[in-house]
């Protein structure tokens, strides 16, 4: 048998510190290795947002210039037409409903549920048979001295106004005369009858 | 040369180092989170749109009416067409006088009769395309068109008649610029 001395534990010598270059380079690498890529958590919808403000502010302008004048309802249809152009804005803007007669938003005359001999007698100048209706005849000419003084002012010929007239497509061709003769004889000279795109005849 | 070893102590060191680093709650994300806000927006965009009733317009130009009379004719030779609608049908002149029907020669009678299916707006268009077609040379360049028509004519019927009058088939320019006539 063997004779075994006492055990013996061994002490591992103190590990010596790797230098401060070696240190740093691997501070560098562990760093490298565990940093996490940066996650997209949103979208970045900023130019798609200015895009659509534009694309709104285009389309509600383009809308209003279509439609805002213009309120349909049981007692105003415009006629269709074939015409594509672009609808006038320039002129007085003279309204003939089925009920009534509207300059510049301001109801002028009443219609009769009959038309088709133009409006009351009461209302024209000389008699049933005559053109002029009074009422349109005084509030288009305040419009018209107001326009003439705006035309001179802004070098365009003062001579004669325009007017834009939106009438129900109903309205008697009688009625329709009235209003634009009466509109002639205030130095209107120029009519944009107001109709809806697109239907054929 | 040896790779050198790193000691324990470097070790953690390096190890809590390089832990990445934690972004503090009000550093989390530098823009607001605007999807609910869009959200809102694409609905009630889709509400306005749907709803409002968008409508085309177009502004047909026209001139004031002239009273008929028995004013001296002109010096030089017009068309002078004259289209009046009446509740049979369209009445055609020209050369101060009527077109009969059939659209080739002068006489009396409705030019354009009313049909099963009301007026005849191709017959007038092909009608006014024949007359500034036979006409002479020197007024076949005019475009003028006086209308008129009965008292209780509606306006649509008017619209519908210059529509009529205003191109051939072909799109050519026929008589584009209308003025209304009042009958004495």
């Amino acid at each position: 048998m063997s004779e075994q001395g006492p055990t013996e534990f061994k002490v591992a010598p103190p590990q010596k510190a790797a230098g401060m270059a070696t240190y740093k380079r691997m501070l560098r690498q562990e760093i490298k290795r565990r940093a996490i890529e940066p996650e997209i958590n949103f979208l970045n919808i900023t130019a798609m947002m200015d895009m659509m403000t534009i694309i709104l502010v285009f389309l509600l302008k383009t809308m209003s210039q279509s439609t805002a004048s213009i309120p349909q309802s049981t007692d105003l249809t415009i006629p269709n037409s074939v015409l594509t152009t672009e609808a006038s804005q320039e002129g007085l803007t003279v309204l003939i409903s089925k009920s009534h007669i509207v300059v510049d938003d301001n109801v002028v005359c009443p219609l009769p549920a009959d038309a088709s001999h133009g409006v009351e007698a009461r209302y024209k100048k000389s008699g049933p048979n005559d053109l002029e209706i009074v009422p349109l005849e005084n509030a288009a000419h305040a419009w018209r001295e107001r326009d003439r003084q705006f035309r001179a002012a802004s070098g365009k010929d003062p001579s004669s106004s325009e007017a834009i007239i939106i009438a129900d497509g109903s309205t008697p061709y009688r009625m329709l005369v009235e209003v634009l003769f009466t509109l002639g004889a205030t130095e209107f000279a120029k009519f944009h009858l107001m109709v809806m795109q697109g239907a054929k005849p | 040369m040896a790779e050198e070893t790193l000691s324990a102590a470097q070790r953690g060191k390096i190890r809590r180092l390089s832990q990445p680093r934690e972004l503090a709650a009000d550093e989390e994300g530098g823009e607001l989170n605007i999807v609910p806000f869009l959200d809102i927006i694409m609905n009630v965009l889709m509400f306005v749109l749907a709803t409002v009733a968008v409508t085309f317009t177009a502004t047909i130009d026209s001139f004031p009416p002239k009273r008929g009379g028995r004013g001296g004719g002109p010096t030089t030779p017009t068309l002078g067409l004259t289209v009046i609608v009446v509740p049979e049908g369209f009445s055609v002149k020209a050369h101060g006088g009527s077109i009969a029907p059939g659209c080739h020669d002068t006489g009396s009678g409705i030019t354009i009769p009313k049909t099963s299916n009301g007026f005849d707006y191709a017959g007038l268009k092909q009608c006014v395309a024949t007359v500034k077609k036979e006409s002479p040379e020197e007024v076949q360049g005019e475009t003028s068109v006086t209308l008129s028509a009965n008292p209780n004519i509606p306006y649509q019927i008017v619209i519908s008649a210059i529509d009529a009058v205003r191109k051939d088939d072909q799109g050519n320019d026929l008589f584009p610029d209308v003025q209304f006539g009042v009958s004495r």
